[in-house]
């Protein structure tokens, strides 16, 4: 990806940034690198297995990262989703951070796959995707591709969730939450999970006990995709990461379809359009307000 | 057997130090424990407050006196904090005594030097009073012991007990500002207040235990005295929970703070990896 | 001990339903709700699934459940009352364990039977059986090898089953795994079947030279960059066959009652090791990466002469981030070979 590499290289070399967070190919497929020096910018790729959203190295707790100094990171338009949010929250500010936005014809499902992209082997949060061209960007690089295949697998599996008698849907999350230790591993890839210090680890008073029983389990699960309802950019990490395989993007994707219907809001790349649940309008239709 | 599973005690006595810091005497519940119960100084145990979880705190009473155990906090989360929720009569749990111990055998014969500061008089009383229970075993005791204001001095009754010793020497200071027009101790900080005591470094041990940067500046001294770094004994902490290695949270480097440790001579610290 | 047996499909599977009938409970890799292979309690012989793939998370959880209760305590007018859990174990199998996990419950036992003995752990590996299944084919992920283990490596294993024509050749490794094939001798045959192996993947990397430039190498740049990419989810930690580190907490239940519990956690936390003063030892992503390999590559083999990690390669395909063992462990042998301080052969 010639025009990244060139592109990465002057913003190192001219001292506009420090680092350029990218993606490399690792042994295994696709990984994040962060490229400090204008020849490494050799590095830097851009395809199908570019699953990652490089926006949550751009979270304040990735202390470890912002020691490196000011970032470039390359993102998808997807990415930018949650680049917006950050900037919404005032947890980075524009100016901090150099953008490079890559024109994306939608990832696979597994960053180490090497398949062409399918219906089968695509990502499930590329379908109906409006963002190939990243609006959020200082720059923005690659040829346009041509629109990912379409796989509305997850549009209909939520379809069929939302059908189901409200017992038949408990008992699907139930069972798939049953696998859930709490290892917090979902919270800590995630861009969003921003807080210092989550509820689940906070003690005087402990709100939310944290073992691996139902109760707790379902106290974090629902918790978490309370704290997610209008802020999420679907990039799937946290279903990704969940070494229990609960399909995490499911609930948070019936959190969105939810505050689409109530609010007629959908995560968007714009930083400057307020949150749903972060911004009071005048014709909000909450009444107790007034 | 359940090796997590505490002793039950009840709080005999609640003695309050400071503002924010607080000793219980605490009694076994059952009666052959509490015959039998033996430990050395130096060790720590890991207190319940049932309901709230455990903490580590070292046995601050000595193991001369027999009967009870004391230990000595200060209030900084959730388990300290229901513990000082806590009054006499109540139960709390127990387990111990875990970890190593002062070489209070190798310290026999030898002029021993205490060097403690605030709440890290806590461990380092659990050995004066040990020493001074079998006094003629030992040489010549200094104590030097600071604060930061008077209202920040621990075991203030025992302060004056051994002021009045003649087998003592006891050097009381608070931080500068932290006097009060009444008080007749030193004005410094304990290193400053060490080198004025300047006690011999020859067949000498120090035991030392006080806030990090205490220590920090602390060791040079003893060195500038002549102390050489493995007759100068310190007690570390670190965030723990199961108190027998296996859980595998206290490690400084190879070295897990609740089996190897607490004790540690200067040496064996400046051998640790900087992760404390 | 090492005497070999025969046994078919058929009569494997057979003897899973004794066992069961027998009201023996039986750990198996079985089909979770999503598709997906994982080692669960069984209840139908018919749900094991003994093929290639591997389960998603290891053994650990079966003796060490993600949350376990240590007692409960009850406080009344009449007193204060403590209940420690009831310890009694009934002898159990597991069928279908891979080599790695295998192996890997073996080495956790190093730290918990030293004194004081973990029985919470330790009467759940002094009850089991286990029947180990050896890798046809190596996944993507694993180096077993790297690491001294093999995809036939009997470590933890009673019986070790090796997949040949028809059912499996078995390898009786301990007394306990004699008992038990003798308790089921009919279902057992003799044979002269050879068995195939997976391809060589790895040479052994030279672990000595690996322990010594840990330790040796505290602070090093090496550190900073292989952590830049990790996210400290700790996904490693939860799957990986070797990991025991763990967290007691109180639950309270009204004022007057509640349980203690164990429950799992990770070194790849802040809140792993954060004092209540706010200090916290390992406070960046740097530090807590840095404690993983250490623990797993150091400290474990320098206190009890096992290594941590068996090479199950879960971590290398799950890690959201592609931080990969295999390339920490050969670029520290790099370092290793070239540190001419270290002695041994450059």
């Amino acid at each position: 990806m010639k025009e990244l590499q060139d592109l990465a290289r002057t913003l190192l070399s001219d001292g506009t940034v420090q680092v350029v967070i990218g993606w490399e190919d690792g042994p295994t497929g696709a990984r994040p690198v962060f490229v400090t020096s204008p020849e490494g910018a050799d590095k830097l790729i851009f395809d199908t297995r570019c699953v990652h959203n490089l926006a949550t190295f751009l979270s304040p707790r990735r202390s470890h990262v912002a020691r490196l100094g000011k970032a470039a990171v390359v993102v998808k338009g997807c990415d930018a989703r949650a680049v917006a949010m950050l900037l919404r929250e005032s947890q980075i500010k524009r100016e901090d951070i150099v953008l490079i936005g890559v024109r994306c014809g939608g990832v696979q499902k597994d960053p180490a796959s090497k398949e062409p992209l399918t219906a089968a082997t695509v990502a499930d949060k590329c379908t109906g995707c409006d963002v190939r061209e990243p609006h959020l960007a200082d720059h923005v690089v690659g040829e346009l591709p041509q629109a990912p295949p379409n796989d509305d697998a997850r549009e209909r599996f939520i379809e069929e969730l939302s059908a189901m008698p409200a017992s038949e849907r408990w008992e699907f999350w139930q069972t798939a939450f049953a696998r859930c230790v709490r290892c917090n591993a979902c919270r800590e890839v995630c861009p969003l999970c921003t807080c210092e210090r989550c509820i689940v680890d906070k003690t005087q008073p402990r709100w939310i006990e944290p073992s691996a029983h139902p109760a707790a389990i379902m106290a974090w699960q629902i918790t978490r995709a309370q704290h997610h309802a209008g802020r999420c950019s679907d990039c799937g990490e946290c279903a990704r990461v969940c070494p229990a395989g609960i399909p995490l993007d499911v609930l948070n994707r019936e959190m969105a379809r939810i505050l689409q219907i109530r609010f007629d809001y959908t995560a968007t790349d714009d930083p400057e359009a307020p949150a749903p649940l972060g911004a009071f309008r005048t014709d909000d239709g909450q009444e107790f307000i007034r | 057997m359940n090796v997590y599973e505490p002793y039950l005690m009840t709080i005999d006595d609640v003695i309050d130090e400071t503002a924010d810091t607080r000793t219980l005497r605490l009694k076994f519940q059952d009666e052959s424990v509490a015959e039998s119960f033996d430990f050395r100084a130096g060790q720590f145990g890991e207190y319940s407050a049932f309901g709230a979880g455990e903490c580590t705190f070292c046995i601050a009473s000595p193991p001369t006196r027999r009967g009870y155990l004391e230990c000595t906090f200060k209030s900084a989360g959730k388990v300290t904090s229901a513990l000082r929720d806590l009054n006499p009569g109540d139960t709390v749990g127990f387990r111990g005594p875990y970890g190593n111990h002062f070489p209070l055998n190798e310290m026999e014969g030898k002029d021993l030097v205490f060097i403690a500061g605030g709440i890290g008089l806590a461990p380092v009383r659990c050995v004066i009073w040990n020493v001074l229970d079998q006094r003629d075993k030992y040489g010549k005791v200094t104590i030097v012991y600071g604060a930061r204001s008077v209202g920040d001095l621990c075991y203030k009754r025992e302060l004056q007990e051994w002021s009045e010793r003649d087998d003592v020497t006891l050097w009381q200071t608070v931080d500068p500002g932290g006097e009060t027009p009444e008080w007749k101790g030193e004005v410094g900080f304990v290193p400053t207040v060490l080198e004025k005591a300047a006690p011999s470094a020859e067949t000498a041990c120090a035991v030392l235990c006080g806030p990090p940067i205490m220590i920090k500046l602390t060791l040079p001294t003893l060195k500038k005295l002549g102390f050489e770094d493995d007759a100068i004994y310190t007690t570390l902490e670190n965030r723990m929970k199961c108190g027998i290695g296996k859980c595998g949270r206290c490690n400084i480097g190879h070295v897990y703070v609740c089996v190897d440790g607490p004790v540690f001579t200067a040496a064996q610290l400046a051998a640790l990896p900087p992760e404390y | 001990m090492s005497e070999t047996r025969f046994i078919t499909t058929q009569a494997l599977a057979e003897l899973t339903a004794e066992l069961l009938a027998a009201g023996t409970r039986v750990v198996a890799p079985a089909e979770a709700a999503d598709g997906a292979v994982d080692y669960q309690v069984i209840s139908n012989a018919k749900d094991v699934v003994l093929d290639e793939r591997m389960p998603r998370r290891s053994l650990r959880g079966f003796f060490q459940p993600p949350t376990e209760q240590v007692f409960t305590w009850n406080r009344t007018d009449s007193g204060f009352s403590l209940k420690p859990v009831d310890l009694s174990t009934e002898p159990w199998v597991v069928l279908g364990a891979r080599p790695c996990d295998a192996a890997g419950a073996a080495a956790i036992d190093a730290v918990m039977n030293g004194e004081p003995k973990d029985d919470l752990w330790m009467r759940r590996r002094e009850t089991v059986t286990v029947i180990g299944l050896a890798c046809a084919a190596m996944g993507p992920g694993c180096f077993c090898e790297l690491v001294g283990k093999g995809p036939a490596d009997t470590t933890g294993s009673d019986i070790l089953l090796r997949p040949a024509q028809g059912g499996y050749i078995v390898e009786i490794v301990t007394p306990r795994g004699q008992a038990f094939v003798e308790a089921h001798s009919a279902k057992f045959t003799s044979t002269d079947a050879e068995v195939q192996a997976p391809p060589k993947r790895y040479d052994p990397a030279p672990m000595d030279r690996i322990e010594a430039w840990l330790e040796a190498n505290f602070n090093d740049e090496f550190w900073q960059e292989l952590s830049l990419r990790c996210l400290g989810c700790g996904t490693c930690t939860s799957i990986c066959p070797t990991c025991y580190c763990f967290d007691i907490v109180d639950e309270p239940v009204g004022t007057s009652a509640g349980a203690r519990r164990r429950n799992w956690d990770t070194c790849q936390v802040g809140l792993f090791t954060l004092h209540a003063s706010g200090h916290n030892p390992r406070p960046e992503q740097t530090n807590r990466c840095r404690q993983r390999i250490m623990h797993k590559f150091y400290i474990y083999p320098h206190r009890h002469d096992i290594l941590l990690c068996t090479g199950c390669g879960r971590c290398v395909v799950a890690c959201p981030t592609g931080v990969n063992l295999p390339e920490i462990l050969t670029g520290i042998a790099g370092r290793a070979g070239e540190d001419t301080t270290m002695g041994g052969p450059a």
